[in-house]
């Protein structure tokens, strides 16, 4: 049985059983958690032995290829309190990153045709989910220049303001992805995910699917997710201080603290692509269907967008020129 | 294809459209009335022949009067004497015809323009020309002066009248270098962007009731003034402008010392 992200429910392929997520009861939470680097598992289907990294907690069966969740490594600690389960299916994945590899600008004509897909994987990468609170105390000093002429003068009148900001911010469900094999720029990148599907966690959510552990915990990731809210905790108040010609922050301090952290799985769509003997890699939203990663660039199309779009402009400025009274040379 | 065929096309087209000079015949009136001796035999000839030619191309006489003594008139009355009595003018007599004059007894110069030169070298670019031509006069090489007077005249007389012909946008600089800037600019975003763009704000995650502005202040402290004076319009040297001669010819003009 295997997880069908059309329904949302189980189902087996064979007999067309579907089984409800929400009913199943939890029966794998007391299993406790060993540390193994790499560990055997046998399959429950066909009875053959896996092997798999210390990270996994959700596979497919070499042998057979039934979907094998490795509930030990999803209790206790390392239990997921949510899950956002997948609802583009990998078909329907393949034709979003083909429709995307089309719409590339820059990239190369043959890699446009996405013909060369070596591997897509449906994988729920581990994240911390942070509820924040943010106090921020700013002093600053603001200026509103007014100019008048008078006379033979021309006036330049500037009043000085002592800013003063008392702000509370509360954020919540902020991400950060924990684990340690994905790129941190790449997984923010897939932001924003809908939370109104999320989900209570339930192993059957990832039968068919990877899935990894967490490396890192919520402490360790703190300084991470402080980072990535600076920059709207910086726009905020920027936002509350208005009417002002300049303003010269004296004095920020921004003290964040977690009110509440949580481990969630989220869907993502991992596409390996070889182009030009070089492994590119993807991501997309399992949920939304975002894509993103670097694709090559064709040196050819960027040379031919910046000739058309300098000699278009160079054109319509000769035109501006000439309708103004200026002639062409 | 054939996106190349229509651009090309295009710029022939845009090749040819200037041509519509009508080549007349070339006039022999007296074009420099040296009354100073300020330039050598060779130099006026040389000066002449360059006169002629943008002459044919403008249809306007560009003469150049130098004096050591206006008897007593200002510069502006001299030159519009000047233009009354000798009735200079490419097209007929007291036709288009724009005149530098040099005053070495007050060292003053006046630019002036009757007619079609009136039109197309109004007072505004007249000053625009004064400015560039000081510096000669001021370190006494007349013959370049004159020069520069006919050939920035020339350029000017490309713009329909009445606008800046020093306006940015008409100079080729300008159009390269913001051609491809734009390009720059346009073609760096598509690269950037290319790997997906962030597309949470700091909107996304915050929590809209309970996050707020619990204290705020804004006292105003002091005021400074500082002034300056307004920058004068013309040359503070300059100054004149047209006007209508006593035999009824009314010119642009521009007056200055160096």
């Amino acid at each position: 049985m295997a997880y069908d992200s059309e329904t949302g429910k189980l189902s087996c392929p064979s007999c067309g059983r579907k089984d409800n997520i929400e009913d199943l009861n939890e029966e794998f939470i007391t299993t406790t958690f060993s540390q193994d680097e790499a560990r055997e598992y046998q399959c429950e289907n066909c009875g053959a032995v896996l092997i798999t990294d210390a990270d996994t907690t959700a596979t497919s069966c070499s042998f057979c290829g039934a979907g094998v969740v490795l509930a030990d490594r999803l209790s206790g600690e390392l239990a997921p309190a949510k899950v956002i389960p997948f609802t583009i299916s990998k078909e329907e994945a393949m034709l979003a990153f083909r429709k995307w590899c089309k719409n590339g600008l820059l990239t190369p004509q043959g890699f446009m045709t996405a013909d060369r897909v070596k591997k897509i994987s449906g994988m729920y990468v581990p994240f911390w989910m942070y509820d924040l609170n943010s106090k921020a105390k700013v002093n600053a000093v603001g200026t509103k220049v007014r100019t008048y002429t008078r006379g033979d003068y021309i006036y330049t009148e500037t009043s000085f303001y002592d800013i003063y900001r008392d702000i509370d911010l509360h954020y919540v469900k902020v991400p950060v992805d924990a684990s340690e094999k994905m790129n941190d720029e790449l997984m923010d990148k897939l932001e924003p995910y809908h939370y109104d599907q999320l989900k209570d966690f339930k192993t059957p959510y990832l039968a068919g699917y990877l899935a990894e552990k967490y490396n890192y915990n919520d402490q360790e990731l703190f300084s991470r997710v402080k980072t990535k809210v600076q920059s709207f905790i910086d726009s905020y108040i920027s936002s509350t201080i208005s009417g002002y010609t300049t303003v010269n922050y004296k004095d920020k301090q921004i003290d964040t603290s977690k009110t509440r952290s949580f481990y969630v799985l989220l869907p993502v769509w991992m596409v390996y692509y070889d182009f030009n003997k070089q492994e590119h890699t993807f991501a997309m939203n399992g949920q939304t269907g975002k894509v993103v990663g670097k694709p090559p660039i064709s040196y050819g199309k960027v040379a031919a967008w910046f000739s058309g779009i300098a000699g278009g402009a160079f054109i319509s400025l000769k035109l501006l020129s000439f309708m103004l009274g200026g002639g062409f040379w | 294809m054939k996106k190349w065929i229509f651009l090309s096309s295009f710029i022939l087209m845009i090749f040819f459209l200037p041509v519509t000079w009508v080549f007349a015949a070339t006039s022999t009136n007296q074009i420099i009335y040296d009354h100073a001796d300020l330039l050598t035999e060779a130099d006026k000839t040389e000066l002449e022949s360059i006169a002629r030619s943008v002459a044919d191309k403008r249809e306007t006489d560009f003469i150049l009067l130098t004096t050591n003594n206006t008897d007593g008139k200002t510069i502006e009355r001299y030159t519009e004497d000047f233009y009354d009595e000798t009735g200079p003018g490419y097209d007929k007599k007291h036709g288009n015809t724009a005149i530098l004059t040099i005053d070495m007894g007050n060292r003053e110069v006046y630019l002036s323009g009757f007619y079609k030169a009136d039109e197309y070298l109004d007072s505004e670019r007249l000053d625009l020309i004064r400015n560039k031509i000081t510096p000669y006069l001021t370190n006494g090489d007349y013959g370049n002066a004159y020069r520069i007077f006919i050939e920035t005249a020339d350029e000017y007389m490309d713009y329909r009248p009445g606008v800046n012909p020093e306006n940015i946008l008409f100079k080729l600089w300008f159009q390269v270098v913001a051609s491809i800037a734009l390009g720059v600019i346009i073609v760096g975003l598509m690269a950037m962007n290319i790997g997906g763009k962030i597309t949470v704000n700091q909107r996304t995650y915050m929590d809209p009731n309970k996050s707020r502005v619990v204290q705020k202040g804004d006292t105003y402290i002091r005021t400074t003034v500082s002034k300056r004076r307004k920058p004068s319009e013309n040359n503070s040297r300059g100054g004149g402008g047209g006007g209508i001669s006593r035999g009824g010819h009314s010119h642009s003009g521009s007056k200055g010392s160096f």
